[in-house]
């Protein structure tokens, strides 16, 4: 299955959607494949500010942990919890119902260092 | 590899056949972890056996230890909390663990996961000692008719792995006792010389068959190195673990 072809990927396997200044952030399928079965996230707290690379949330599974970057600099405007009761949340739906956090972008130009869907493709095993 | 080119292979391994207080060892894969996200190092694989040694995963609960402080003091026990997924477990001489310091993702040939690889390596290396590995639906590790026998745990920074899984050849299983392995009641825990008694192998003839399963699963040709040896600048530089 393919990546959504309008979102932006970091090296680290984060997925951005970028919607009027407001960037969605949430881990890749390939990621989430990589992890297995997710048992517990710790999400930032909202009004958090972060710059682009800082550890901004840690997702678990049973035996793995894995730090979660932010892609792009921003503020923290709104978590998902549904994902406090529901980390599977993640396997079963990475670039949707996944999604993990969402920033007020600093700078929509900051996206450009990212990655579009097909260079993301070319470095990420087909799954 | 494409952005090391001086290197000859596609990572390194390095053998510990001193046990190495857990401590040093954090420490070490701590300096390897930072030096392979600067791309300093190639992928690394440590193989190394500890010192008596309790260690709590992140989310790992002090109920699922059995002892006091002091009990496991007496013991000789030390104990950590350590920023690695999973539960508890019990380190010891005589088990062997395997560190792999792999830069994941974007070019990994095959489709499964990191955790199905690595219980795939304990698998794999089992049925060449002619005993029957296999998984359990929502629990991890490497499973045989006796029990549990490899157990996993890791972390990802940057998509650099560290922490990893260990693997009961003839370790004493006096240590487990004192914990709840893995969160996990009533779960025997088990050994390769438990299973063969007599006919198994050394801990040097395992240690050579976890690394040459690792090569074929993880799809990585190694360069091998004992701790003793003459090692290559950029690990040297890193300070391993010495013998006490």
């Amino acid at each position: 299955m393919g990546v959504p072809k309008d979102f932006f990927y970091s090296k680290s396997h984060e997925w951005v959607s970028l919607n009027e200044g407001v960037a969605t952030v949430g881990i890749t399928d390939f990621a989430q494949s990589q992890l297995s079965d997710l048992t517990f996230v710790e999400l930032p707290s909202v009004g958090a500010t972060f710059a682009a690379g800082d550890e901004a949330a840690v997702v678990e599974s049973v035996k793995a942990a894995a730090d979660v970057y932010a892609p792009v600099a921003g503020e923290v405007i709104e978590v998902n919890e549904v994902l406090e009761d529901a980390p599977e949340t993640i396997n079963s739906d990475a670039f949707e119902a996944g999604w993990l956090f969402k920033l007020r972008v600093v700078d929509e130009a900051d996206v450009d260092s990212l990655m579009d869907a097909d260079s993301y493709e070319e470095i990420c095993p087909q799954l | 590899m494409e952005n090391l080119p001086f290197f000859m292979s596609d990572g390194f391994s390095l053998v510990f056949d001193f046990p190495v207080r857990y401590s040093d060892g954090l420490a070490f894969q701590r300096r390897l972890l930072a030096a392979r996200q600067a791309e300093l190092i190639p992928d690394t694989v440590l193989l190394m056996q500890h010192t008596p040694t309790v260690t709590l995963g992140n989310r790992g609960r002090d109920n699922y230890l059995l002892k006091s402080e002091a009990d496991y003091a007496a013991m000789g026990i030390e104990l950590f909390q350590v920023e690695r997924g999973g539960d508890v477990t019990f380190h010891g001489p005589g088990q062997w663990v395997l560190y792999p310091i792999l830069h994941l993702g974007g070019r990994e040939a095959d489709a499964h996961g990191y955790l199905f690889n690595l219980e795939e390596i304990a698998i794999q290396t089992l049925n060449l000692f002619g005993v029957e590995g296999f998984r359990r639906e929502g629990k991890s590790g490497a499973w045989t008719e006796l029990g549990k026998l490899a157990a996993i745990g890791f972390r990802l920074k940057r998509w650099v792995s560290f922490h990893g899984m260990s693997f009961n050849v003839s370790n004493s299983l006096d240590g487990f006792e004192t914990i709840v392995p893995c969160g996990l009641e009533g779960e025997p825990v088990t050994t390769l010389q438990m299973l063969l008694g007599d006919g198994a192998p050394s801990m040097a003839m395992v240690g050579e068959a976890l690394l040459d399963v690792f090569e074929g699963v993880m799809g990585r040709k190694l360069e091998h190195f004992r701790a003793k040896d003459d090692l290559p600048d950029c690990l040297r530089t890193l300070s391993p673990p010495v013998a006490q």
